[in-house]
């Protein structure tokens, strides 16, 4: 395994390689995140099993729920939409060394920006008032990161813990407002009313979806250029394998830092804002419970690739979607998916990271 | 007084376990966030164990073996696969979340199963419970209470008095060293992840079994990485650990009373008050909380 510092005219001290997150790259990175994936699912059988169903009539009845129709189809679409756009920032974080884990936050803190400017906006025209509101809560989810950075970087207090016990802080904070201004007068639990119809993200003809899936693959496709075409992505690239070298080339940590985590948190948002927007079509409580995790779930899961994060977001988000047939169709508790994803990437960490 | 500072204490005693557990991962070099699934995992455990036997026993020694299982899939990752410690915790997190969810609608036919059992009783000390302050809040508590507080004890003794405790602090601040010196520092690592898991499960039985007496989705709500940085604020320390988590724990019992009292503060907003602590605590000690030197750097072997 090569080092890419060690070509530099500086030494490298130990300091540096304790941060960061790198995967080993190559040509078998493929086939060791797709044996992770296989693994992991017969983990699945075999606790299928243990619940007195039969695995095969189980994935049947997954597959199908998820791809059965153009309609379940769609719904899978709208499940993988979040995970992708969240997981894409991630991955960029990741790829700069910084270990992100507030997209749960920064997504809650965003759909709530969404839906409060949904329904404060006064435009009839739809576009408009769709697109203003997805940039609200792009810009409320990018204050939440911005926070963390302000704490990471201002106090020194580790990334991971400033996003996580932010997160917690971001979940409270959305409930505390459906409990007051946002929340729906006598709905019985919390949640606001429903947003005017013209902030609606339309859904494609015959098929559940909305756009906001659309919205997403261009912004993987935004990503990838970003992270390899442009010298800000090169700048992360650099960061992320090597402190000291990217110091070196003139690059400030500081400042990607906060451009990277602000990206990041504005991607989340937006994802709030689409689920939102797209599905909900109001602020719900706990609409985005597990999103973070499940962002960092297919970071990974796309080698922190933005495009290879398509397939990953794909993955969980048929899983998903087709659980629910089989915990109905067969029985097996849909909680089955959680496990398979915490297996898979115990899996994929386990084969890809890099032997340093 | 007295009652607030006793349910501190009480509320306090499975973060203080989760944080003995976390000082032994985290001394020997390995970050402790999976804290929380392993504090699930025995959470779940603990209640299956006492209600599949009848005892109480059996359960706190099968929240052992719950959080240690998951502990275990950390230490193959993180220690012999060398992958990153924040994310691989973060993982055995998930995983918890997922088997324990899925374990018990699987023994229930499909819908989570009622399991309730009655809450551990308190165990006055004869003599010492009768002393005037120091009796209610240290000699009234139920018998895990007990075990937190001396589980204190019997790690700052480890960690400083004997050889053992020695090699695995130095295993956290200079792996290279110990292997010189012909101890196996990758073995130290996996086997004080797995200890974490055994005392961190314990906390869980604390949640399930002696607060509660049933298991609910994700009953730990965030606990764990209160106690990632009860650890930090405690400087690895366990009574300086202790200490953080009593501040988080009368935080809770102190959002409790001012519930009952009908304060009409919004209880969501009261319920962040932890988390608030936690990191305005971190935010102040900023650059001067030193970690390990060695940790969440994987062990050259070859």
């Amino acid at each position: 395994m090569s080092e890419p510092t060690s070509s530099l005219p500086i030494a490298v001290p130990q300091q540096a390689r304790r941060r960061g997150f790198r995967l080993q790259r190559g040509d078998r990175l493929v086939v060791r995140i797709l044996l992770a994936v296989v693994l992991s699912m017969l983990c699945a059988g075999a606790l299928i099993v243990i619940s007195g169903h039969d695995p095969i009539a189980a994935f049947i009845a997954l597959g199908t729920g998820a791809l059965g129709s153009p309609h379940q189809f769609g719904a899978a679409l709208n499940r993988t939409t979040p995970y992708l756009l969240a997981g894409g920032g991630v991955a960029m974080c990741f790829r700069a060394g910084i270990i992100n884990i507030g997209a749960e936050g920064q997504i809650a803190v965003g759909g709530m920006g969404t839906a409060a400017v949904a329904l404060a906006w006064p435009s009839d025209l739809s576009v408009v008032a769709t697109v203003v509101a997805l940039l609200g809560g792009a810009a409320v989810g990018a204050v939440w990161a911005g926070l963390a950075t302000a704490i990471h970087l201002g106090r020194r207090v580790h990334e991971v813990l400033a996003t996580l016990l932010l997160n917690f802080v971001a979940l409270l904070l959305v409930q505390q407002v459906l409990a007051g201004p946002l929340g729906e007068f006598g709905a019985g639990f919390l949640q606001s009313p429903l947003l005017p119809r013209a902030t609606w993200l339309p859904r494609i003809p015959q098929f559940s979806a909305h756009i906001g899936f659309l919205v997403a693959i261009v912004a993987a496709g935004a990503l990838s250029f970003t992270l390899w075409r442009t010298r800000f992505g090169f700048a992360l690239r650099v960061a992320g394998n090597s402190r000291p070298a990217a110091t070196y080339a003139g690059f400030s940590l500081p400042l990607l830092t906060w451009s990277v985590m602000l990206l990041a948190g504005a991607l989340a948002g937006l994802a709030g804002g689409i689920e939102v927007l797209g599905l909900h079509r109001r602020l719900i409580e706990g609409f985005s419970l597990g999103f973070g995790f499940k962002a960092v779930t297919v970071a990974l899961l796309g080698a922190l690739e933005p495009l290879a994060i398509v397939p990953a977001a794909l993955f969980v988000g048929l899983l998903e979607a087709g659980s629910l047939s089989m915990q109905r169709q067969i029985g097996v508790p849909s909680a089955l998916v959680v496990v398979i994803e915490g297996m898979t990437m115990l899996f994929v960490l386990a084969a890809t990271v890099r032997r340093l | 007084m007295t009652d607030f500072l006793a349910a501190a204490i009480r509320i306090a005693t499975p973060l203080m376990l989760a944080a003995l557990g976390g000082i032994l991962s985290e001394c020997a070099g390995v970050f402790a966030v999976g804290l929380e699934g392993m504090m699930l995992a025995g959470a779940f455990a603990a209640i299956i164990g006492a209600w599949l036997s009848g005892s109480d026993l059996i359960g706190v020694l099968f929240s052992m073996l719950g959080g240690a299982a998951i502990a275990l899939a950390v230490a193959i990752v993180a220690v012999r696969y060398r992958a990153d410690h924040m994310v691989t915790g973060l993982t055995a997190n998930i995983l918890a979340l997922g088997l324990t969810s899925y374990l018990l609608r699987v023994a229930g036919g499909g819908r989570p199963i009622a399991i309730h059992l009655t809450p551990l009783d308190a165990w006055p000390i004869p003599g010492l419970a009768d002393l005037p302050v120091l009796g209610p809040l240290l000699f009234m508590q139920p018998p895990l209470t007990y075990l937190a507080l001396l589980g204190c004890v019997v790690l700052a003794i480890f960690l400083t008095r004997t050889q053992a405790g020695l090699t695995l602090r130095a295993t956290g601040e200079n792996p290279e060293a110990v292997f010189a010196s012909g101890a196996e520092p990758l073995r130290v690592r996996m086997l004080a992840v797995l200890a974490c898991g055994a005392i961190a499960g314990l906390g869980g039985a604390v949640l399930s079994l002696q607060q509660v007496g049933t298991f609910t989705d994700g009953m730990t709500g965030g606990r764990g990485y209160l106690v990632l940085a009860a650890l930090i604020v405690g400087r690895w320390n366990p009574w300086g650990a202790a200490a953080a988590c009593l501040v988080f724990g009368a935080a809770e019992a102190f959002e409790l009373r001012l519930q009952s009292f009908g304060v009409p503060v919004g209880s969501y907003i009261v319920q962040m008050a932890p988390y608030l602590i936690a990191l305005a605590v971190l935010a102040g000690l900023g650059r001067s909380s030193k970690l390990p030197a060695a940790i969440g750097r994987p062990i050259q072997t070859d």
